[in-house]
């Protein structure tokens, strides 16, 4: 990865970029897939919590991703989620893949927590 | 951070960036000159700002290098330099404090992306920019830094509601930078064309969203249901009669505009708008307007809301919208996804109607013309006469297809010409081949807001004519044709007949007979026996043979011969013009005494004529057969009926 690209997502993406890149470094990023072709990501975040993201639109559990990008518009997306695609760009994902319903209980299970 | 890894990379690049630019921004605030025409320096000129996600976001044009592009403050944005955008980070900005029509320098190292769908390149990594300042003067007047536009990314944009682009999973995953700003500014509309803006297809959001007046941007798709003209109410030259004042300039005048093509229109959640457009000076247009746009789909644009009406105050139009009422398709329901619709039998019919009107020069009607008629589309439903005088209801909009026997104009002096009704005796085969007793003739009452057009008047007067009347409103046992009635010389092509007997009725027709349950202003047929001749009324004077000029002279020079002043020449053999009236005794009245008025050589008084005697006794005790008359009175106490033969079409 030469340096330009990573000064490139420095100036794009700003304070999400070094974790972003940390989170990558340390291969925390899964790209979970059912039989049924559906995807999900899965991040461990720094403080070891799993984190939720999808991959039809930008969206992540992590309560950052709430505040900067819902709620502030400051950030066009959060560190987990730029992890998810530098991951993709530098084949640093793992993959699992699971059941039908384990992945349904994935993506509802935040929904729960939350509620 | 994880040792060796891409994140400790960055950070050493990071620091050693920092490091750079706060050497160059000590360059800059300190007056070294800085070379411009080292390779790689960027110069733009700044068109355009906003903020988006704390990066500022600038649309640029790229200029050359030559000192007068960027001396002339003035100079006209040339089309071929290539439009860019340039990022710039929050504190670079700041420094900057760059603003439209600004002139910047980058330097290297800048970074230049391309992306996969948006438009042209953008440049990153700028921090190491500066300003350029045109002249010594420029800093003094330099205007204060205002406010800059924040672009703030719907949620619909960051959950990709609209767009149908690809998925998170692509190898560009700069896509979502530097994409175009789907909020615009006002300023930005103006340049859009209308063709790339978006298409609506619920009135009720146009009107909601874009407001009373002036339908920028979007436009919206309905099909357009009824074609019609309506007279024109405004421009009228009113003046008053005595206490009654004159209104509405005559609907069949050909000089100024005095009517306005209209049209119904149904969106596709089923609610109509009636859209006024253009004055015509004559209804004659209409005609083809009707058959080449009824039941197409069209776009309409730059409208504005004139009223919203409502039931109880607009009772023709909404007969007209209940008529179509429930739509022909299942309609869209607000709130529900784009493929399903509702079943339309439990929907209410509407009670409320937006009344749009051309706004000027920003309307826009573009009617597809080409396109197959839109299943939305009720084309008229015809019914034969017999049906319709079944009907139960009051304020019932039909159609139907009906041989006109007789046109009567009102006669009442105390209306003004323009307002006056027309009557039209009409018969189709369905009630004269009736045994029942069922009239043979209806009147058709033609009310003055009723828009016919010269050709249908031209026709009606001369000869027995089909005529499609098409939204005739029925009440109170009577056909009357008013605003939004269009009467037409051919069918239309589209039209169902509900078991409506369309056979051409050929051959005599019949008129009903005189009889109790006859009433004014109808027409029938009288038989009877001459029984008196009102002497004091009887007259006779001779006519122009060639222009049928009544009021014909004596010739100054030879005091024998007739002159006719209208076609200036000497009338040698004229016409005899008689006017009579005569009391019948009719069977089928017995009791009423019955004065037929013959206000010419009809058949009465020929018939009386041939008898070669001017006794009025020879006449006594006649015999007359069937009379075509017009009833103009009917009276029980005295017991009488006024008729005036009339002459059939």
């Amino acid at each position: 990865v030469p340096d330009d690209l990573l000064l490139g997502l420095k100036f794009i993406f700003g304070p999400s970029a070094v974790p972003a890149l940390d989170l990558v470094d340390q291969r925390s990023v899964t790209r979970i897939v059912s039989p049924s072709g559906r995807t999900a990501y899965q991040v461990v975040g720094s403080s070891g919590k799993l984190y939720t993201c999808y991959s039809s639109c930008h969206f992540c559990t992590c309560p950052a991703y709430g505040f900067s990008v819902l709620q502030r518009s400051e950030s066009l997306l959060c560190k987990h989620i730029l992890a998810v695609y530098l991951s993709q760009a530098v084949g640093a994902c793992q993959e699992l893949t699971v059941s039908e319903e384990q992945l349904t209980n994935i993506l509802l299970a935040e929904d729960e927590e939350e509620g | 951070l994880h040792r060796g890894g891409l994140a400790e990379r960055l950070c050493q690049l990071q620091n050693r960036e920092r490091s750079a630019v706060s050497f160059w921004r000590h360059q800059c605030t300190s007056d070294v000159k800085i070379p411009s025409e080292k390779s790689g320096v960027l110069t733009v000129k700044i068109l355009e700002m906003f903020e988006e996600c704390t990066i500022q976001v600038a649309i640029c044009q790229q200029l050359g290098q030559s000192p007068a592009t960027l001396l002339s403050e003035d100079a006209v944005t040339s089309v071929e330099e290539p439009i860019l955008k340039v990022l710039f980070a929050r504190e670079t900005a700041a420094h900057l404090k760059c603003r439209p029509h600004d002139v910047i320098h980058i330097y290297p190292p800048w970074q230049k992306l391309l992306l996969r769908n948006a438009g042209g390149p953008v440049i990153m990594n700028t921090y190491f920019s500066q300003k350029v300042l045109l002249s010594e003067h420029s800093q003094t007047r330099e205007k204060p830094y205002g406010l800059i536009r924040k672009n703030i990314i719907s949620l619909a944009q960051t959950f990709r509601l609209d767009d149908t682009d690809d998925g998170m999973c692509q190898e560009s995953s700069g896509d979502q930078v530097g994409r175009d700003p789907q909020i615009h500014g006002k300023q930005d509309s103006k340049q859009h064309p209308l063709a790339q803006s978006a298409v609506n297809d619920s009135l009720l959001e146009m009107v909601e969203s874009q407001g009373a007046v002036g339908w920028r941007e979007t436009q919206v798709r309905v099909v357009i249901q009824r074609v019609y003209c309506l007279p024109m109410r405004e421009g009228y030259r009113s003046h008053v009669q005595g206490t009654k004042p004159l209104c509405a300039t005559p609907v069949t005048d050909s000089d100024p505009p005095n009517v306005r093509l209209c049209l119904l229109v149904q969106d596709a959640y089923g609610m109509f708008s009636e859209v006024q457009l253009k004055p015509l000076s004559s209804a004659e247009d209409a005609e083809q307007y009707c058959s080449r746009w009824e039941g197409k789909f069209c776009c309409l644009a730059g409208m504005k809301v004139l009223q919203r009406t409502t039931r109880g105050r607009a009772l023709g139009l909404f007969s007209l919208i209940d008529s179509l009422w429930p739509p022909a398709v299942p309609v869209k329901f607000p709130g529900q996804s784009q493929d399903s619709a509702t079943m339309t039998t439990d929907l209410s019919a509407p009670s409320f109607c937006y009344v749009l009107a051309a706004d000027s020069a920003e309307t826009q009607v573009e009617v597809d013309e080409e396109q197959q008629v839109s299943t939305l589309y009720q084309p008229p439903a015809v019914s034969s006469l017999k049906e319709i005088l079944q009907i139960n209801g009051c304020n019932e909009r039909c159609s139907f297809w009906a041989r006109v026997l007789y046109l009567r104009l009102q006669t009442k002096h105390s209306v003004p010409i323009n307002q006056r009704e027309t009557w039209l005796f009409v018969t189709d085969s369905t009630l004269q081949h009736e045994a029942h007793r069922t009239p043979k003739v209806l009147a058709v009452a033609v009310a003055a807001s009723c828009v016919l057009s010269p050709e249908i008047t031209g026709a009606l007067g001369v000869a027995s004519r089909f005529v499609f009347f098409k939204d005739a409103l029925w009440g109170n046992g009577r056909i009357i044709c008013v605003e939004r009635t269009v009467l037409l010389l051919q069918k239309p092509l589209l039209c169902s007949a509900a078991g409506a007997d369309l056979s051409e009725l050929t051959g005599p027709v019949g008129l009903d007979e005189l009889d109790s349950t006859t009433q004014t202003n109808s027409i029938c047929a009288v038989r009877g026996t001459v029984v008196g001749v009102n002497e004091s009324t009887a007259f006779s004077w001779p006519a122009c043979d060639r222009c049928g000029n009544g009021k014909l002279e004596l010739c100054p020079q030879d005091r024998g011969v007739l002159y006719c002043s209208q076609c200036s020449g000497v009338v040698s053999s004229p016409l005899l013009k008689m006017q009579l009236e005569v009391f019948l005794s009719c069977p089928s009245r017995s009791q009423s005494t019955v004065k037929v008025k013959c206000p010419g050589l009809f058949v009465l008084i020929n018939l009386l004529l041939s008898l070669q005697s001017y006794e009025v006794q020879s006449v006594l005790g006649k015999e007359v057969g069937l009379l075509s008359c017009f009833v103009h009175a009917v009276s029980s106490h005295p017991d009488c009926v006024a008729l005036e033969e009339i002459v059939l079409l």
